[in-house]
């Protein structure tokens, strides 16, 4: 463990509870003695306004900016604000979308423009970085109602990413339960559901094929 | 001892508390808000006060007078509240202190929050007060501690400064039990050569005495080994100084050039705690082993140029790689990647082009302008002030609308474009007379919020109700300060203040500033609203309107909701008229009508009140 060096961009939209990703995946890496820096930025807004965050793991001194090609891991949570991360991604790390569409009142007055998946899928590649693309409406319910986003797509990221090598599903299953006692089960529904979803869906062509249905 | 995952303003708070820290106060302002709000969430600290006070001049010399009692005070608040502080800073500098003041100032390189990029250690330079600058969380905290020590040491205020990146990240620091403040007894100054400035003796003297200070400082910095020197075996190579959150990256910055023949070894590198006192010794060590000194340093180039000096005083013959030299710039914060790039410069690597940047894809982002939140009082407000211009035949581009801190500027953006200006605390009022003198032909107007007033534009209302100006001013008092993160104000309802607290209600002070055209509008009702702004915007004079509501995300903590929401699908025409004129986030398009998002409508019914098709339903909640 002593050499292990990995960052972690996330960006998306708030109110989608990307900050709660970087909490959980910062709490255990600290309960495991992993050096971490997390440094979020909220922006102004609360709800609807760019969030991003930036994690550090591994480094016992380290400055909280991630260097532009320098994150292991990009988690977005929507799909434009995907294209303010990229130029963060290492050529060769991961870049995982959760292909949530929060289109701002211009956009939904149809006065100005939205990126495309494909567009979205495109820049990532050129980037050098591997897509994991996953699509909202493969979000499952529990008890009738659609798990929470941010919870399945930490459990995709434990699935399918290298975060996987340096953090524990069991152990973050645990964090979990400890965060929300009342919602426990619901939580580790969405994140164990996350876990064996990405499977089958996580590559750039995919991804392509679906940009066509613009929403 | 307990590791703690905190951020770096709480570290500032705990490092406050375990050197016993006897007050705190301050005014919100990101990223410097949560050294209070952590205090405050601790509830009641036996021993020890912590106040948000109404602005950061006051906040400094309640402060102030602690320290000179002999007790231990910190002071917090962010880069522009130290604008408004440092009249009476400057003057607290040259008296000095008895006990401990300890400045916190929170600064914004990159401009994560709005407000000009201004580097403080510029206001070190001019009032010789040392100025620590941590490099992480965890210096944060040391710093923090030390930073008393060095106060009471030398008999003078003190500066931490931090900046956005370290005040917000979390990571786990060590931290120790509190200390309770030691008891003393209070000291009250009778020596008027030390605590006034009457006379040109008496300020040289200060003066003087501020100055030996500030040296005196230095060598303490020095002897506690907080200016790290490490110089390499061989000379004749390349040092390295860094201060601030820049020494953070410099380990991150060797990696990324260590396969393009850097080697670590052959540098000699110099990281001060401070770049007021300037490290001179340090600094002349390093100039005498080194050939060529990459300076690292965001935003000013001040140790650069402190650098610049000592080679010329000391005849050294090096290179300086920094911003005198255009290698980095003066605007925005620093990374790993600039690191690099000064070591690629200082050692000419032969790196590729392109190691340091990415790919320019935000550039086909989606714009995404802040806006007032759904249910947000403001939002009507603003929605009244465009009607009344409607009713009185005026364009918005006709009208000039000042703006001031906070929430309230949000007007400046979509759906309302209402206010066009923007510069400090409690300026809006002040710009607002300065149109009135000016030969505009069109009613003048100036916008505040409930804190911003208290803050800084009372002075301001004094000077317009005395030279009656002919403006209208409209105060949003939502009773809280909103955008710093939900902080108590004089203004806030009384159930919400710390215990002892008096409430100061807006609508009992106004009068008493001599203002004797008021009116109280509900920004829920419109109608109302624009008829009483309307009217205003027609009578000479000073003029000020409340818009009184409680922000709509305290008020939707406690369940508050005014009334549920409804559409009647089949009387909507898709006109989007709810859309255009009130930008609510709440409401969107929908294939046949639009949609309300339950989830985030509080009732306040500001759609409904546009609609011109019956299509929204309001009715009340039990």
């Amino acid at each position: 463990m002593a050499d292990l060096k990995y960052d972690i961009y996330l960006v998306g939209v708030g109110g989608q509870g990307v900050l709660t990703i970087g909490e959980l995946i910062t709490g255990e890496a600290i309960r495991r003695g992993i050096p971490a820096n997390f440094y979020p930025t909220k922006g102004m807004a609360q709800r609807g306004g760019f969030v991003k965050a930036q994690l550090r793991l591994g480094r016992g001194e380290v400055g909280p900016d991630i260097p532009e090609q320098g994150a292991d891991l990009v988690i977005s949570m929507e799909r434009s604000e995907s294209l303010k991360a990229v130029r963060y991604v290492k050529p060769g790390g991961s870049f995982i979308i959760y292909d949530h569409v929060w289109a701002p009142t211009a956009v939904m007055l149809g006065k100005a423009p939205y990126p495309t998946l494909e567009q979205v899928g495109d820049e990532i590649e050129k980037a050098g970085a591997s897509v994991y693309y996953i699509d909202p409406k493969n979000l499952p319910h529990y008890n009738g109602q659609l798990v929470p986003d941010n919870i399945f797509m930490l459990g995709v990221t434990m699935g399918q990413t290298t975060l996987k090598n340096i953090l524990d599903s069991g152990d973050m299953m645990k964090a979990i339960e400890t965060r929300w006692k009342r919602s426990a089960e619901r939580n580790l529904f969405a994140f164990s559901a996350g876990l064996t979803a990405g499977v089958g869906c996580s590559c750039p062509p995919v991804a392509r094929e679906r940009g066509q249905g613009d929403k | 001892m307990t590791i703690k995952n905190i951020t770096g303003n709480e570290a500032i708070a705990l490092g406050a508390l375990r050197a016993g820290v006897k007050v705190v106060t301050g005014y919100p302002g990101t990223p410097s808000s949560e050294v209070i709000g952590s205090l405050l969430r601790q509830g009641e600290l036996e021993g020890t006060r912590v106040e948000w006070s109404t602005n950061e001049k006051v906040a400094l010399e309640v402060a102030a007078g602690v320290a000179w009692a002999g007790h231990r005070a910190l002071c917090t608040m962010k880069m522009s509240g130290l604008n408004v502080a440092y009249d009476s800073l400057i003057s607290i500098a040259y008296s000095g202190c008895e006990g401990a003041l300890v400045v916190y100032v929170a600064d914004d390189p990159g401009v994560s929050a709005g407000m000009p990029e201004q580097d403080t250690r510029g206001f070190a330079l001019m009032s010789d007060m040392p100025m620590l600058e941590p490099a992480s969380v965890a210096e944060a905290y040391a710093m923090t501690k030390y930073a008393f020590e060095l106060s009471e040491a030398i008999k003078s205020p003190v500066f931490i400064r931090s900046v956005t990146n370290v005040a917000l990240s979390y990571a786990a620091v060590d931290v120790e039990e509190r200390t309770m403040p030691p008891i003393r007894e209070p000291r009250l100054p009778r020596d008027i050569n030390k605590y006034t400035k009457a006379g040109a003796a008496i300020c040289m003297n200060q003066h003087r005495e501020l100055i030996a200070r500030l040296e005196q400082a230095e060598q303490h910095i020095r002897a506690r080994g907080w200016n790290r020197l490490h110089l390499a075996d061989k000379n004749g190579g390349l040092g390295i100084v860094a201060v601030g959150v820049a020494a953070s990256f410099l380990e991150e910055g060797f990696d990324l050039v260590a396969p393009y023949g850097f080697n670590r070894q052959e540098v000699s590198i110099l990281r001060p705690a401070a770049t007021v006192p300037f490290p001179g010794e340090e600094v002349r060590a390093l100039l005498n082993h080194c050939r060529t000194v990459l300076v690292l340093e965001e935003l000013e180039p001040h140790l650069e140029k402190g650098v610049y000096v000592e080679a010329l005083r000391s005849g050294a013959q090096v290179r300086i790689v920094g911003k005198l030299d255009n290698t980095f710039s003066r605007i925005g914060n620093y990374n790993a990647g600039h690191v690099a790039k000064g070591l690629i410069k200082a050692l000419d690597l032969k790196a590729p082009a392109d190691l340091l940047a990415g790919r320019n894809a935000e550039q086909y982002a989606a714009a995404r302008p802040i806006t007032t939140c759904a249910g947000c009082p403001h939002r009507g407000t603003f929605m009244a002030i465009n009607a009344a211009f409607r009713k009185l035949r005026l364009k918005k581009e006709e009208v000039i609308v000042t703006g001031d801190i906070g929430c309230t500027i949000l007007g400046m953006n979509p759906p309302f474009q209402t206010v066009s200006t923007e510069v400090a605390m409690g300026a809006s009022i002040g710009l607002a007379h300065g149109f009135a003198y000016s030969d505009v032909k069109t009613p003048v107007i100036a916008t505040i919020g409930d804190s911003t007033f208290f803050h800084a534009g009372i002075p301001g209302l004094i000077n317009a109700v005395y030279h009656q100006a002919p403006l209208t001013l409209i105060i949003m008092d939502n009773g809280w300060t909103a955008m710093t993160g939900m902080q108590v104000n004089p203004g806030t309802a009384t159930e919400f203040q710390q215990p002892g607290r008096r409430r100061l209600d807006l609508v009992h002070l106004i009068p008493g500033l001599g203002v004797n055209q008021f009116f109280l509008i509900d920004p829920f009702r419109l109608e109302e609203s624009t008829e009483t702004i309307r009217r205003a915007l027609t009578l000479p004079g000073v003029k000020v309107i409340l818009s009184r509501r409680e922000c709509n995300i305290q008020a939707a903590r406690r369940g508050v909701r005014h009334g549920r929401i409804t559409t009647v699908p089949e009387k909507c025409n898709l006109c989007k008229l709810c859309i255009t004129i009130t930008g609510c986030p709440a409401i969107s398009l929908g294939k046949e009508s639009i949609v309300i998002d339950q989830a985030q409508c509080n009732g306040c019914n500001l759609c409904g009140q546009v609609c011109n098709h019956e299509a929204i339903k309001w009715e009340a909640v039990v």
